[in-house]
This record gives C-alpha cells, structure tokens and sequence, in this order.
C-alpha cells in the first residue's frame, strides 16, 4: 500500500509552513521550541531520505566487513554492538587506519541525519 | 511563592538579628535542573546587614542527580573555594531543618551580571576584554586549586583511585556507558586512547568539574561570580582547564579555545603567574578530550531520561542526537593530538 503525498513530502511541507508561517509571531521559549520541533522533523526527513537512498544498509555493509576481516561476527544488525564490545575488550588495534576509518564512515553517517552542518 | 518568600526572609531576619524585614523581590531564577535557586532582595532593619540586601537561594528541586553534591556538601565547597579567594558568592548560611521551607536549602549573597553563553560570546566585548577575563578565569581556578586535601568539613569528597584522576575517570565513565546500555564504539575507542595515554597526574586539587561558559557571571566584560558547585571533587587541576577549553563549550566561536571567549595561552599564562605552576598544554588537550566524552556521557544519560519516560522532553531527546557531534569532535582531536607528541 501507498500514501501520496508520501511521508516526506508531509513532513517537509509540515515544516516549511512551521518555519514559514508560525515561528516568525512566535518569541522566547515558544519560538525555542518551534525551532526545536523544525529540527527534529529536519532529522525525521533525512532519515527517509538516507533509507530509500540505501545508505544505512552501505554503512552497515563496510562494517560487517571490517568486522569479518577482524574474525568478529559481522551480522549487520550487531555490527555496532560486536564492534564496542571488541574495542571493551581492548582485541582491536586501537591505532589501526581501518578502524578509524570505520568509525568516522559511522559517525558521519548519523550526522548527515542529525545535523549535515556539523561535517566539515 | 509569597509564603516561601516569607519562609526564606524571616529566616534571613532570624540569622541577621534584624528588627524587621521586608520582601522587596523574589522570583524564580532559570537555569536549575537540579536546583531550585530563587532571587530574594529584602529591605533588613538593623542586625549586622542592615539595608537593601540581595540574596539566592538555592535548595534541592523535586528530581535530582545522583552525582551531584548534595546542598550542605555544596555549601561546604563553597566556603572553601571562597576562603581561598575565588569570586564565587559568598555562602552566608545553611538551613538543614527541612521543616522550615519543607526542603534544605542555603542562602547566598547575588552576584550582578549574567551567565548567559550567549551574550557573552555573540557579544560585544572588546578583544582586550576578552582577553582580560580569559586571564581572570585562569587566576580563579588557580586560587581554586591551592585548596588541597584533607580540609576539614570536605571529607565527604572522594579521593581519585589509585591517586590517579585521569584513570578513575576512564573506569567511571566506562561504567556510566555499561549502564546507558547503547554500544557507541567512538566512546569505547576514546575511553581506551584516554587508558593508554594518561599523563602522570598533577597534585590532587579541589576542582569545581563543571567550570565553563555558562556557569560564570560577567557584568561589563567583569567576571563577578563562579557559580554551580555541584560537581566539584578532588582532581588534576587540568580537568578543570580541559572543561573550560573542550571544544563542545565555544558556543559556536570555536577559533576561542577558552569557552569561546580567547585564547589558551592567555589562560596558562594567568594561571602560571597566581598558581606558579607550568602547566603543560599537551596535558590539557589530554583533559579536553576527557571533557569531549564526558559531555557525550552526560548526553546520553540525559535523552535516556527522556526514552525511560522519566522525564519526556523533546529538548532532552534532541540532546541525545548530538552525541554524534562530540564524536566527530573525537575522531578529529585524537589524531590531532597522537600527532602532536
């Protein structure tokens, strides 16, 4: 089943006319809390976005790799787990290039959702 | 709110001998999660304040922290950090019969100005002001720091384990993690670059822990007061200089290094001069990475508070999604720093 206009298309007009029209007559901690709603649905809209581009699963993907590569279990869907509880464990090179990498492919990835102004 | 008013100004008039007293003002102050802190002016009659006073009042609001110091622990740091001459108000008394206000609470001098990050660091002060109060936070935490245990009245604080701060840090924030229940492994790989690169400790000082922008009050580029003493414990002096230098405490100004206000030498360089210790800046970076996952932590435990239902927030969930932020911080600041050595 299908809903048109889809979610993000809801969402985003949502925010718009929040952005557009309500926040301006707004002041103090009501227009705070405008702008902490038009934030968060931003986020919401990313996130959609991010999936029916595929992306969570690429990420997902170099990790199971690099976890294979390391003899760690690389089901995707434990992948951040196994990958913590290797690196509690002090069994990852903390030093390795590979790692680093991983790591920053993962963060990165949370925040062109969380916030695409933060990277650099 | 009036009766509380009365409440506190009676007591006032009980401690100050004053033959009469009278509410000019009271009001509700922002900015305590953990706290109440209430504005009380009062006209006093005689008694050793006589006049036009100015007071706060802080007590314990209804949901508190496990961490924090309770409000006599407070009041205790307090008067140590102001014997030792550190611009903080000044504790004036303690009231723990809860019959009185129906909570223990203590009462303080006002100091004048503002604490808001915002207007000091989109402000207008001029570079030589700035300049001025990075050198003045550097003499305060100095004058903070000459307070060394044991001191009578401060034996409820902990001593750092294995007298090493940076380490007990390292195994309470891997436990603060175990508990928060969410694998972060950015967290857990700058937890064990903190293991294995702690410096040999300074001496262990009293440090306030949460010194930063936004916990000073600055009035016309002057800094009168440091405020929130909840978290203070026994440290290195550089957790303190790390916390107010950490990137994720610029606001937005992030070529300032001090809290966004100016520079480190600036800071090292005042603090030299009161404490005449050198402190070393690559120890501080160390520290600053220490405050990076802290401040990660205190996220997490805070959108935690709004996924459990304790407290639904929509301001606290967006905390918890900037975690990411201070990550990123890490991933930068590290190499940054093994680089460097």
């Amino acid at each position: 089943m299908t809903h048109d206009p889809d979610t993000r298309d809801l969402l985003t007009e949502a925010r718009q006319v929040l952005l557009d029209s309500l926040a301006p007559g707004l002041a103090g901690e009501q227009k705070y809390q405008a702008l902490m709603i038009a934030n968060a649905m931003g986020m919401a809209i990313r996130e959609i976005e991010q999936r029916s581009h595929g992306e969570p699963e690429a990420t997902d993907r170099v990790l199971s790799q690099f976890l294979a590569g390391h003899q760690l279990p690389d089901d995707p869907l434990q992948g951040e787990q196994t990958l913590a509880r290797a690196l509690r464990e002090r069994s990852l090179n903390g030093e390795d290039a590979e790692l680093r990498s991983v790591l920053r492919g993962l963060t990165e990835a949370r925040l062109r959702i969380n916030n695409p102004g933060f990277l650099k | 709110m009036s009766s509380l008013a009365d409440t506190f100004s009676n007591f006032v008039a009980r401690q100050t001998g004053a033959r009469s007293v009278r509410v000019i003002e009271f009001d509700k102050l922002s900015g305590g999660a953990i706290q109440d802190n209430f504005g009380l002016t009062l006209e006093l009659e005689g008694g050793d304040r006589p006049g036009r006073q100015e007071f706060v009042v802080r007590q314990d609001a209804p949901s508190g922290v496990a961490e924090s110091l309770s409000r006599p622990e407070e009041f205790r740091v307090l008067q140590a950090a102001f014997q030792a001459g550190v611009t903080a108000p000044e504790p004036l008394w303690l009231c723990e019969d809860a019959k009185v206000s129906g909570r223990i609470f203590y009462i303080m001098t006002r100091a004048s100005g503002s604490a808001s990050p915002r207007k000091l660091v989109k402000g207008d002060l001029t570079g030589e002001q700035r300049r001025h109060l990075v050198r003045r936070l550097g003499t305060e935490l100095a004058r903070l720091h000459t307070v060394r245990p044991p001191v009578e009245g401060l034996d409820f604080l902990d001593m750092p384990a294995d007298g090493n701060p940076a380490r007990s840090r390292v195994a309470l924030y891997r436990g603060y993690l175990e508990k928060i229940g969410e694998p972060h492994p950015v967290l857990e790989w700058a937890l064990n670059w903190l293991e294995d690169h702690a410096p040999e400790p300074g001496p262990t000082v009293l440090c306030h822990c949460d010194f930063r922008t936004g916990n000073y009050m600055v009035d016309g580029g002057e800094l009168t007061a440091v405020l929130d003493w909840e978290f203070t414990s026994w440290s290195d002096p550089c957790e303190d200089l790390g916390w107010l230098c950490c990137r994720s405490w610029r606001f937005g100004a992030d070529d300032r290094e001090v809290g966004g206000v100016g520079d480190m030498e600036d800071l090292l360089v005042s603090y030299r001069e009161v404490s005449g210790v050198d402190v070393d800046p690559a120890v501080v970076s160390y520290w600053e990475v220490m405050a990076l996952v802290r401040w990660a932590l205190i996220a997490l435990q805070q959108a935690r508070r709004h996924m459990s239902g304790e407290q639904r927030s929509l301001e606290l969930a967006l905390t918890g999604r900037l975690v990411a932020q201070r990550e990123y911080d890490l991933l930068n600041q590290i190499p940054e720093w093994a680089e460097g050595q």
